[in-house]
């Protein structure tokens, strides 16, 4: 692995076991994710980002399990191979919150409502670090400075009721820097957020990344938030990674079906209200009951015989590559 | 925290005089007065009218309703709750003589009922769908469902009469004289009253337990890579105990109508007790102001709970 990977995912399966029906929630993805650097995972509702997520910190619910694949972290002292630890083992705990840490959607319901946020800052570092009771109340405080909340030493000791959502996404992201974790996964963490607290919440993340080296790890629904943070993309479909590359790569040349449709489907600044917007046509299949090939293919609108059989991946350049038959078409298109 | 005790106390006061009022008019409604109590059926033929009406004047009868009930609730603030109709004796006294095996009794059984149900219903939901859940489920809901007294009776049938390892009934046996020497007569009588609200607090604190692990913010704490204790413990457990504390609040009354019976059926003497052999010899005084002061504690033991209930729920504080 190189010593520029953070994490790297290989061919990974986590399949969930609900009323003896098995749903391959994360079908075989892989991808790598470079140090300071921004990969965000894109994808309709349902697709198995948030599991992908989980998957990595193996906060998986009893009724799932990886099935198959790879997942290696890169640390400071070696590889380790996530995927071969124990669940809910002493070495996993170690990773979880000090080497990747998470952020949620909903900063609202994240944070434990009958602790202060000084106490749930400080339960990581009293956890992870050698730092005595005092030295991890400065740290606390430096922390909620550093992530831009006003006057920390009153506001350490303030619940989380008494912080606006921004602020709490902020105290929530002070948390999981607490501890300077090599990789930040972020699970769609401005969803909540109104549009101008968004973008100072994206601005903060920009910063760690540059500042620590952070690894960031970033699901959104959102094409804008990807044109604005990523420096690379993935794109997911039922459980597959359909696309891959850099912005640039799925952005500007995008290869498959899904990703155009995506990108069709979301309104461009400046090109007036009569711009077209498509919405993808028809919805996500069942997980339970799937289509044989490639998963997209009925709602997509250059399917052919071929696409009933699973497409293989394909490498179109160092970075760029894609999980579809028409590739080719697509390039014409474009 | 001193203005939200401040405030409850003062939604609690109008709420004291309605009820007051109510008991007041429930002793007016009963047959007869103080007077025709007093006098002795057998010389009451020989009393004449302006003999009873000098009497009922110098108690006060002659006076309208709502001034007796005025001199009522003055005596009754400054503790004085009038005399019973068996023997004359002073109510307060009577009830102070027995308020203490009654607290005793009360105390244990809350603090007995909070304890394990408290711990029985943590273990159920963290080991939800196991057998052990499914049996602590099975016996919380026969608790709920089985009346107190049977199991009074049965116990005593077991573990006094057959066992013999407990003693029947009572309190205070000649030679006892602190808490320990009568813990043996405390144990069956104080268990069986918190049966029902064990059960309760069990099965509550099972669905607050599951409720509060399936938030996200454990999934927080997991994230964050603490322990499992203090992911279960003080993020779950925590947060599940603020409905708890409501809940034993609300069945605070059910605990204190449960000792009426429960001191009867184990001679255990204490207000209850004194309250049935009242209701037996219709001294309604004695009854009303029983029934007054039960009131009173439950509404006080209320106010506890909702002080409790701020001082662990910071966002209670703020409302
Ligand atoms: N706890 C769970 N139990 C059973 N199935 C689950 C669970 N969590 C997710 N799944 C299934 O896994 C699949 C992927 O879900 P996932 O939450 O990863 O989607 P997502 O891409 O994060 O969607 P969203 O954008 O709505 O967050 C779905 O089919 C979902 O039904
Ligand atoms: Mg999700």
């Amino acid at each position: 692995m190189s010593q520029q990977t953070a994490l790297s995912v290989k061919d990974l399966k986590t399949y969930f076991y609900t009323n003896k029906r098995c749903n391959k929630a994360v079908n075989g993805v892989s991808f790598d994710i470079k140090k300071g650097s921004t990969l965000c995972i894109v994808g309709e509702s349902g697709c198995g980002k948030s599991v992908t997520a989980s998957t990595i910190m193996q906060l998986l619910p009893r009724l799932s399990r990886i099935e198959e694949g790879s997942i290696t972290y890169n640390s400071d002292a070696g590889e380790i191979a996530i995927h071969e630890l124990e669940r809910d083992g002493a070495e996993m705990k170690r990773i979880r919150g000090s080497e990747i840490a998470m952020i949620f959607q909903d900063p609202m319901t994240a944070l434990n409502p009958v602790y202060t946020i000084g106490f749930q800052i400080a339960e990581s570092l009293q956890y992870h670090t050698d730092l005595n009771k005092s030295q991890i109340r400065a740290r606390t405080i430096e922390l909620l400075a550093n992530m831009g909340i006003p006057s920390p030493e009153q506001r350490v000791d303030e619940y989380p009721h008494h912080y606006s959502g921004g602020m709490r996404q902020r105290a929530m992201i002070a948390m999981a820097m607490s501890c300077n974790p090599k990789i930040l996964i972020a699970d769609e963490p401005t969803t909540a957020l109104d549009v101008t607290i968004q973008a100072q919440i994206f601005e903060l993340m920009e910063k760690l990344k540059t500042e620590n080296d952070t690894a960031i790890m970033l699901i959104t629904h959102d094409m804008g938030v990807v044109a604005e943070l990523a420096d690379d993309v993935a794109v997911m479909y039922m459980g597959n990674i359909v696309e891959a590359g850099t912005v640039d790569d799925v952005l500007r040349r995008p290869r498959h079906p899904y990703t155009k449709a995506l990108l069709e489907s979301i309104p461009v600044l400046g090109r007036g209200r009569s711009q077209d917007i498509k919405s993808i046509r028809g919805a996500t299949p069942d997980p339970y009951d799937r289509p044989k090939g490639c998963q997209f293919a009925p709602r997509c609108d250059f399917a052919t015989d071929a696409c009933n059989q699973m497409p293989a991946e394909e490498q179109l350049s160092d970075t760029h590559r894609v999980m579809c038959w028409q590739h080719e078409e697509l390039k014409q298109n474009a | 925290m001193l203005t939200f005790i401040v405030r409850r106390l003062l939604i609690t006061l109008p709420m004291m005089l309605v009820i007051s009022f109510l008991v007041y008019l429930g002793l007016e409604l009963t047959p007869g007065d103080a007077v025709s109590h007093m006098i002795d059926p057998e010389v009451a033929n020989e009393v004449t009218p302006e003999q009873l009406a000098q009497l009922r004047a110098a108690y006060g009868l002659d006076k309208s309703f709502i001034e007796r009930y005025g001199i009522w609730l003055v005596n009754i603030v400054q503790g004085n709750f009038g005399h019973s109709l068996s023997g004359g004796v002073s109510i307060s006294a009577i009830v102070l003589d027995r308020l203490p095996a009654t607290l005793e009794l009360s105390v244990f059984a809350l603090l007995f009922s909070t304890l394990i149900g408290c711990v029985l219903g943590t273990i159920s939901a963290l080991r939800r769908g196991s057998a052990t859940d499914s049996t602590l489920t099975v016996v919380g809901m026969l608790g709920v469902s089985i009346p107190e007294f049977f199991f009074g009776l049965v116990a005593i049938l077991i573990f006094a009469l057959h066992l013999n390892w407990l003693p029947v009934g009572g309190r205070l046996m000649p030679g006892d004289e602190s808490f320990i020497d009568h813990l043996p007569n405390i144990i069956l009588p104080g268990i069986v009253l918190s049966l029902m609200m064990t059960a309760g607090v069990m099965r509550y604190s099972r669905s607050a337990m599951l409720d509060s692990l399936s938030r996200e913010f454990i999934r927080t704490a997991r994230s964050k890579g603490l322990p499992e204790w203090r992911i279960n413990l003080v993020h779950g457990f925590r947060v599940a105990l603020t409905p708890v504390v409501v809940l034993i609040g609300f069945r605070l009354p059910t605990l204190i109508g449960g000792s009426v019976i429960i001191e009867e059926v184990f001679q255990w003497p204490g207000v209850g007790s004194e309250f049935i052999e009242a209701v037996r010899g219709s001294d309604y005084p004695l009854v009303m102001s029983i029934a007054l002061m039960s009131v009173f504690a439950v509404l006080m033991a209320s106010l506890i709970v909702d002080v409790l209930t701020a001082l662990i729920d910071p966002r209670v504080r703020l409302g």
